[in-house]
């Protein structure tokens, strides 16, 4: 018999080994960080708020995929590089640029079978074919893209080009809090076509360089003479074409009759003469810094600034089509967050109630319950820490995850406590690892079951994959084996 | 558990066998009979067959809603609780949907939109196709090389199998689209649906003891395991039926299907294979 005042002691000091064992103590240190990382606090209007993320079906916020109308295409020729890509460019009628000696792409759309003829006409053949632009391009269009939203003012925007095998990217997403559709695709889903013309003989205009030439703009500026304009550079290869334009044609011998013309969307945005000093120096060199002038006053400000934004805005290099969209309303976004945490919570409830049911033990609920729920606050800790953007999928994903823990937990609990049977400390381990192989088999499956979403481009599955895959890793590493020291050290008196 | 008592002891491996049989069958001719009708194995959602999506709430009746959508390819409305609306609309060009847009933002601004073009949608579908597949094997992978003999491996993943077709057969025929959302769940359904199955099988063949108390054993926790699973989803299905929070809604009502099958083919179809090897002199 052990009298009652030991058996305290005994108990006392059993919990204070649970709190000694690595396994508990790493998931303390976990909990503790995973708290911290989330930041539960009031903001500065007194509201309660938290560093997660919310993607943008749970805020306000839209979202553009866009698809490149280009394409990457392999080839093999037996005439000159040079001669090759300007005769495609001529019979394609658009940009051909060459990625690297074995692929070239073509700024417009064309099909792999529209595009064979032309191949061959040139001399060449092709070798393989997808649509998108190369990684250049791709982060070219990323930049500009950026630059067009910031200048809109949006705050919180975000663009990702989607890179596909080969490096070639097909899609780029846009992501802009705070806005509406309608709003999102008047300042992204339209893109404007940029190009500089020079007037050759009456109305007849020759091509110049197109927008992506354009290197920088600066903001407008007022020179010493009142004057407005919009500065902007070019690249050593737009400043070359520039050069060589503006003499083949004219412009530098009579600049009054041979004017610069800006093209956006096909309409000309801006129109005027080579400045006397500018068509006197680029006959001897080219220039990579121009201005484009505006006038005087309050007209020649406005002038100015709607420049600037078409200089930006303009310089795509290759047109898009919206491929999908999506985008949530406040308040709907607001609902949908309400409606989450209550599934999360009324979920966990709803677990423990049916643990009870089974077990009717609270030293065993207590634990299995609050073990699950350490889980979600882990990966909550950790979706706040790599600024993960929680969506819907992904909190379906947590709470599968805690279907999934709850599973693992009474796997555990079963093989220990064989017929109700508390065993013997030896036993026990040999039945823990027993249930252990159960468990990371199964937690294999789901990795391995998950793990071509999350490599996959499949928009909005990423982070249901991510998400579930770092819930059984979890689990499996940390939680479920301080669970498994945890039961034991409770129900063993 | 004293929910319902079952004797697995009583039958014969091909009494339990049976009824799983003959539901694959049938899930299979459906299968089959959709997949010749529309190209599909599942009537795919706008995810994969390009379309606009159009959630919002509103106290209009259908018949408004038609008709404030008039000039516009308008596919389906359907109705939840508290005057939630989730509208759909087939493919349109980029022109057609910008102007629809503009006029959600004017009638509707509380609404949540998701479009997907058609060659993007087929891409997804494409991906998603892969996806499955890739899963499949990889967790008929991870069941041979943890079991390492091989019917005990065919049964666990028949069953998994079975599951994932029983399912989408119930999919067509109570009308849930194959969308990102019902895929991801599909392939969440691999990961539950081997739990059991791996817990069984372990079970069976790697314990000392009579094969008819290591199945009771296994019962016990396997059908407490996928009741608490069960319990969960539930929850996410009514609330975010209640919330009319479409793509939730999907993934849990395809886990909830799901499940529901997987008891069955786990202790009818994969305990009847189990039970037949052991019996036959295999795993000792």
């Amino acid at each position: 018999m052990v009298c009652p005042e030991r058996r305290r002691k005994m108990k006392k000091e059993r919990i204070k080994d649970i709190f000694k064992d690595w396994r508990v103590l790493t998931l303390i240190v976990l909990l503790i960080l995973s708290v911290v990382a989330i930041n539960p606090h009031f903001d500065d209007k007194g509201n309660f708020t938290t560093n997660l993320q919310y993607g943008l079906d749970l805020q306000q916020g839209a979202w553009l995929q866009l698809e490149f109308q280009a394409e990457v295409v392999g080839f093999t020729t037996t005439q000159p590089l040079d001669t090759f890509v300007s005769d495609l460019s001529k019979s394609l009628d658009t940009e051909v640029i060459v990625v690297d000696e074995n692929h070239l792409e073509i700024r417009k759309y064309y099909t792999q079978e529209q595009l064979e003829p032309y191949f061959k006409a040139a001399g060449g053949e092709i070798v393989s074919y997808q649509q998108g632009v190369s990684k250049d391009t791709a982060s070219t269009v990323k930049l500009i893209l950026e630059q067009k939203i910031n200048s809109m003012g949006t705050k919180d925007a975000k663009v990702n080009t989607l890179t596909g095998m080969n490096n070639v990217a097909r899609y780029v997403r846009v992501e802009m809090a705070g806005v509406d559709m309608n709003q999102a695709q008047q300042i992204v889903g339209k893109q404007g076509k940029f190009e500089i013309r020079v007037q050759t003989t009456g109305n007849q205009t020759e091509h110049v360089l197109y927008g992506d030439s354009i290197t920088s703009v600066q903001t407008p500026s007022k020179d010493t003479s009142g004057n407005w304009g919009v500065g902007f550079t070019l690249s050593d290869a737009g400043a070359a074409a520039f050069r060589e334009s503006a003499i083949k044609y004219g412009a530098t011998v009579d600049p009054e009759h041979h004017q610069l013309a800006m093209i956006l969307d096909n309409k000309t945005v801006y129109s005027a003469p080579l400045s006397s000093g500018l068509a006197s120096s680029l006959v001897s060199e080219p220039t990579r810094n121009m201005v484009a002038s505006t006038g005087t006053g309050t007209y020649g400000m406005q002038q100015a600034t709607t420049l600037e934004i078409h200089l930006r805005a303009g310089a795509l290099p290759v047109d898009v089509k919206v491929a999908g969209s999506g985008s949530t309303s406040a308040s709907l976004g607001s609902h949908y967050m309400t409606m989450c945490v209550i599934a999360g919570i009324l979920a966990l409830i709803t677990v423990a109630f049916v643990i009870f049911y089974r077990y009717r033990e609270p030293r065993i609920v207590l634990p299995m319950v609050l073990i699950n729920a350490s889980e979600i606050l882990i990966l909550l800790g950790f979706c706040s820490a790599i600024k993960f953007q929680m969506d819907l999928p992904t909190i379906a994903g947590l709470i599968a995850v805690l279907g999934t823990g709850i599973d693992q937990l009474v796997i555990l609990t079963d093989e220990i406590l064989h017929e109700g049977i508390v065993p013997s400390p030896n036993v026990y381990l040999k039945r823990l690892a027993r249930a252990l192989v159960i468990i990371v088999t199964a937690a294999a499956t789901v990795l391995i079951a998950m793990l071509p979403l999350a490599l996959m481009d499949l928009s909005t599955l990423k982070g249901f994959a991510i998400i579930t895959m770092m819930g059984v890793l979890v689990g499996v590493i940390i939680t479920r084996p301080a669970y498994g020291k945890i039961i034991m050290e409770i129900l063993s008196e | 558990m004293g929910l319902f008592s079952y004797n697995i002891e009583k039958y014969s491996p091909k009494q339990l066998v049976i009824i799983p049989t003959i539901l694959l069958v049938i899930s299979l001719v459906v299968i089959a009979f959709v997949t010749v009708t529309i190209g599909m194995p599942v009537k795919p959602g706008i995810d994969f067959s390009g379309g606009t999506a159009v959630t919002v709430i509103t106290p209009d009746s259908p018949d408004q809603i038609r008709a404030v959508f008039a000039d516009y390819p308008l596919v389906s409305i359907s109705e939840g609780l508290n005057n939630g609306k989730f509208i759909t609309f087939g493919a349109m060009d980029d022109a057609k949907y910008q102007s629809l847009t503009a006029l959600i933002s004017g009638k509707y601004p509380d609404a949540r939109i998701d479009q997907v073009g058609e060659s993007f949608g087929k891409t997804l579908q494409d991906q998603a196709f892969i996806a499955i597949i890739l899963a499949f094997i990889g967790m008929a992978i991870v069941v041979f090389i943890s079991f390492r003999t091989f019917i005990p491996s065919v049964a666990v993943v028949l069953s998994a199998f079975a599951d994932m077709v029983m399912t989408a057969a119930m999919m067509n025929i109570v009308g849930i689209p194959l969308s990102l959302g019902t895929t991801a769940a599909l392939l969440m359904l691999i990961g539950y649906s081997v739990d059991s199955d791996i817990l069984l099988t372990t079970r069976v063949l790697k314990r000392q003891g009579k094969l008819n108390d290591k199945l009771a054993g296994a019962f016990h926790t396997g059908i407490i395991m996928t009741t608490t699973t069960l319990a969960a989803i539930s929850v996410l299905f009514i609330v975010s039926w209640l919330g009319q929070i479409q793509i939730v809604m999907e993934i849990a009502a395809v886990l909830l299907i799901g499940l529901v099958f997987d008891i069955m083919n786990t202790w009818l179809t994969n305990v009847g294979i189990l039970k037949w090897y052991v019996l036959k002199g295999g795993g000792k």
